[in-house]
């Protein structure tokens, strides 16, 4: 990953200490019943480096907004800022997203699926290729490069796409519950691979998940939002040291925040 | 459970009872033999058809009309079909158009293109162009609405353009229903080309059929009509043939 820093090399952030910033925004929608108000003047920062959950329940309005901050999605009002400037578009150098299941293309096979984002860039086939092998044998693929998608199971799949999203080398990595369709035991598998893939390379991600358990055991931080109006309830640091692992989520430290983090969101509703 | 091979065997078999009554029927006098000549003296004739080298003159004419205007229409209509299914405005404002117009026979229209094309190779290809670009538009546009909208949202956050969207994503993710379209195209377009051959033509094998039936020669009339269904039956495998190639993914 640290080989690809070349062609996209960042210019130095002057005293901005978030790689991420979502200032005053709100996403509004138009219904015969009045104004929508799906995200309703929501600001949070992410620094670099962190790794930040959005929680909430369903229609809080957590992957609308991180649509906005993949620059896919409009604000209504207020301003999405990365590296320092406000987003107007996809920024894929410095925002990359990786999507719920079967967001791979089915008729590229593992391996080009990867490589699509730089190919999209124009980047070499055969620079390309090799960056995929790496990615692919990161998230223990090897030997699965020339599979299509539906020759995966879904575990494998969501892998493909975890490597698609690092290889890239997108600063910020938005994952819209990534993890969603797969069963519990898989789930577990991928959620302490990417925390390993993580503390290797230091993205700074946003994480939109339902499940309260997988926000507490990856995140820094924890940001619990309420639906209609989508808004921030609070935001609640995961202070339980790296690395992780399956024994923590046995401690009552993890109990305790999951707990305060479900009486947040049913007491909301 | 039946194999592949024993499906064949039936199937063959189904073929040989349906031309062995179709012989008896005519040596029993149950039928005409001036109208309907029996299958032996048909296939006697289509054998010395094909080593006629007239007749395989105007199957190549025709073949070529259908090649040519297939590779003029289908680029073309899954152009327009893919224009009209994805831009808003221009799908709302030119949409109707096809929809209307691919309900009118098209039949009507070849008058028309007799006096502007002539009656040569060029107004044959028109033709058939004119007959398939309407069910190609409008697969190309139901194939639009099947992309899933996923794979486009993962394109545009990887900050693919206008024309990556259609060339990496759109065209490539409506391929299965696109090709579904080329072979009703394909027939429309065969039909149209014939059609036209028949109407007035210097050659062609739709030109000959309509000679040997207004000359009253049966058994090469039928000849014609056999060698006709093949040629489309083989043109229809072919694009069957890459139709399962494409699908491979959609499982």
């Amino acid at each position: 990953m640290a080989e690809v820093t070349d062609s996209m090399a960042h210019a130095p952030i002057s005293s901005e200490k978030f790689d991420l910033s979502v200032e005053q925004v709100s996403l509004h929608f138009e219904t015969p019943n009045g104004v929508l108000k799906a995200v309703d003047e929501v600001s949070f920062g992410v620094e670099t480096g962190r790794f930040v959950g959005l929680v909430g329940p369903s229609g809080c309005g957590k992957s609308s907004l991180l649509l906005m901050m993949a620059g896919l999605q409009k604000a209504t009002f207020g301003d999405i800022i990365v590296e320092g400037e406000p987003l107007t578009g996809p920024r894929p150098q410095d925002v990359g997203v990786i999507f719920q299941e079967s967001s791979l293309l089915p008729w590229k096979t593992a391996s080009e699926n990867v490589e699509f984002p730089l190919a999209l860039r124009g980047v070499d086939k055969a620079e390309r290729k090799q960056l995929a092998t790496d990615m692919l044998k990161l998230v223990g693929l090897s030997g699965f490069e020339d599979r299509h998608p539906f020759e995966l199971s879904g575990g494998m799949k969501q892998r493909v796409s975890i490597a698609r999203g690092f290889c890239q080398d997108p600063r910020i990595l938005l994952m819209d519950e990534p993890f969603a369709a797969l069963d519990e035991q898989t789930r577990m598998t991928l959620g302490d691979e990417l925390l390993r893939i993580w503390e290797g390379h230091r993205k700074t991600v946003v994480f939109v998940t339902h499940s309260l358990t997988e926000a507490v055991y990856l995140c820094d931080d924890v940001i619990v939002m309420s639906a209609q109006p989508g808004r921030i309830l609070e935001r609640i640091e995961i202070d339980l040291p790296r690395p992780r692992t399956y024994e923590t989520m046995a401690t009552a430290d993890f109990g305790r925040l999951r707990d305060r983090i479900w009486r947040l969101i049913r007491g909301s509703e | 459970m039946l194999s592949s091979s024993y499906r064949v065997l039936v199937q063959a078999g189904i073929v040989l009872i349906l031309l062995g009554l179709w012989e008896a029927a005519v040596f029993s006098g149950l039928a005409d033999t001036r109208t309907l000549p029996p299958p032996s003296e048909i296939a006697i004739h289509i054998v010395a058809l094909l080593g006629d080298q007239d007749v395989l003159y105007n199957l190549w004419i025709t073949s070529a009309q259908v090649g040519l205007a297939f590779l003029i229409v289908a680029p073309v209509g899954v152009a327009i079909g893919l224009l009209l299914g994805e831009h808003e405005y221009i799908g709302r404002a030119f949409r109707p158009f096809f929809y209307f117009l691919a309900g009118v026979p098209k039949s009507v229209f070849l008058p028309v293109f007799i006096l502007t094309f002539g009656i040569g190779f060029t107004q044959k290809v028109a033709f058939g162009i004119f007959q398939a670009i309407f069910v190609l538009v409008i697969s190309a546009i139901a194939a639009v609405g099947s992309v899933s909208p996923t794979l486009i949202k993962v394109a545009r956050s990887y900050g693919a353009n206008r024309w990556q969207l259609y060339s990496q994503i759109f065209l490539p993710a409506m391929m299965p229903v696109v090709i579904e379209g080329m072979r009703l195209g394909m027939i429309f377009n065969i039909t149209g080309v014939v059609f036209a051959e028949m109407y007035v033509a210097r050659a062609g094998i739709g030109h000959m059929i309509a000679t040997w039936g207004m000359s009253f020669q049966m058994p090469q009339l039928f000849a014609g009509i056999f060698l006709t269904a093949f040629l489309s039956i083989a043109v229809n495998e072919v694009l069957r043939w890459y139709e399962r190639r494409v699908d491979k993914w959609r499982k």
